[in-house]
């Protein structure tokens, strides 16, 4: 079995680690894999295999392969390269030059909010409607700005406690400080709201259209 | 990962704590023995379900927006609303499920949810 980390532009610069990196290409493609090896899936495993793709990411562009994609040989790597040779195409020239950075927001606990089960269920509806509230406005103070800072754009449905936003930016590599440091302008502007910003991630959120 | 920290505001530290471990996640995804396969249909099930849910309280908060609910009828529907959410807990409780659990991915069209 081969373990796929990333499809890239074929032909491109050396891999960064010989020993353990091949490449298999089909056109102007090029899938770098390695051995799958019978290692337990861990959470290191899960870190390992990220470290990888972003060393490739340093020198080329590359659309990262979700952790766990596996292949019987390089031939039938090869084969899906070629069969979807158009779409891997077009993704790679979407995220050409770009990283994603990811974005959460969440209402900070000193906040005044409902706490325990609702008494009423007038009392359960007020408290969803100001949840819903409270999520359109951190998209309108934070996702609007920051949007107009990206390529491109995902909002993700919020899932915990207190979170309003969570979303991952397609931007330029060289528009990374930019981004940064207006989150940081717009974290001092609302200090009610935790504004949290990481990256540079390969653009696993950008990968399909 | 420390590297990674673009904006990190203090207070992080507990917020962290709350975070689904990596673990947890791995997990859910690897094991694909029988008692999992019922978790499973019970998972795709109660996505459903919560789909549903969440469309008619959406559908209820704009009617309530818009005004065209007396007090009597907000007040029922809600209790309606938390019932049924509360039952919804209970249930993914019972199967061990987060509430991230109920969400398919789909594609193109994005999450479900």
């Amino acid at each position: 079995m081969i373990e796929l980390y990333a499809i890239t532009d074929h032909p491109g610069p050396a891999l960064p680690d010989a020993r353990v990196l091949r490449v298999v290409s089909r056109g102007s493609l090029a899938g770098v894999y390695g051995d799958a090896g019978d290692e337990a899936i861990t959470p290191d495993a899960l870190w390992r295999h990220e470290q990888i793709v972003e060393e490739l990411m340093q020198e080329r562009t590359v659309l990262p392969v979700r952790y766990g994609t596996r292949f019987a040989d390089e031939r039938a790597a090869g084969q899906v390269l070629e069969e979807r040779r158009e779409q891997f195409a077009a993704a790679l020239e979407r995220v050409r030059g770009a990283v994603e950075l990811a974005v959460r927001v969440i209402g900070r606990a000193d906040q005044p909010k409902v706490t325990g089960p609702a008494q009423s269920g007038t009392e359960y509806l007020r408290a969803r409607l100001r949840e819903h509230a409270s999520e359109s406005e951190a998209v309108h103070v934070v996702h609007e700005p920051l949007s107009e800072l990206a390529r491109d754009h995902v909002l993700r449905p919020v899932v915990l406690a207190d979170e309003r936003m969570r979303a991952a930016y397609l931007v330029e590599a060289t528009a990374v400080q930019e981004f940064s440091a207006t989150v940081q302008r717009l974290q001092d502007a609302h200090p009610p709201l935790l504004i949290t910003c990481t990256g540079p991630w390969p653009a696993y959120s950008f990968t399909q259209s | 990962m420390s590297d990674k920290w673009l904006n990190r505001p203090d207070g992080m530290d507990s917020l962290a704590a709350a975070l689904p471990s990596i673990d947890r996640a791995l997990d859910r995804r690897i094991n694909a023995d029988p008692e999992n396969l019922e978790r499973g249909l019970a998972q795709l099930v109660l996505t459903i379900v919560e789909l549903l849910r969440q469309l008619m309280e959406r559908q209820a908060l704009r009617r309530i927006d818009d005004g065209s609910l007396d007090d009597e009828q907000i007040e029922r529907l809600g209790q309606t609303f938390m019932k049924l959410s509360e039952r919804m807990q209970e249930l993914r409780e019972e199967f061990g499920l987060d509430e991230e659990d109920l969400n398919l991915n789909l594609g193109p069209l994005g999450n479900l949810l």
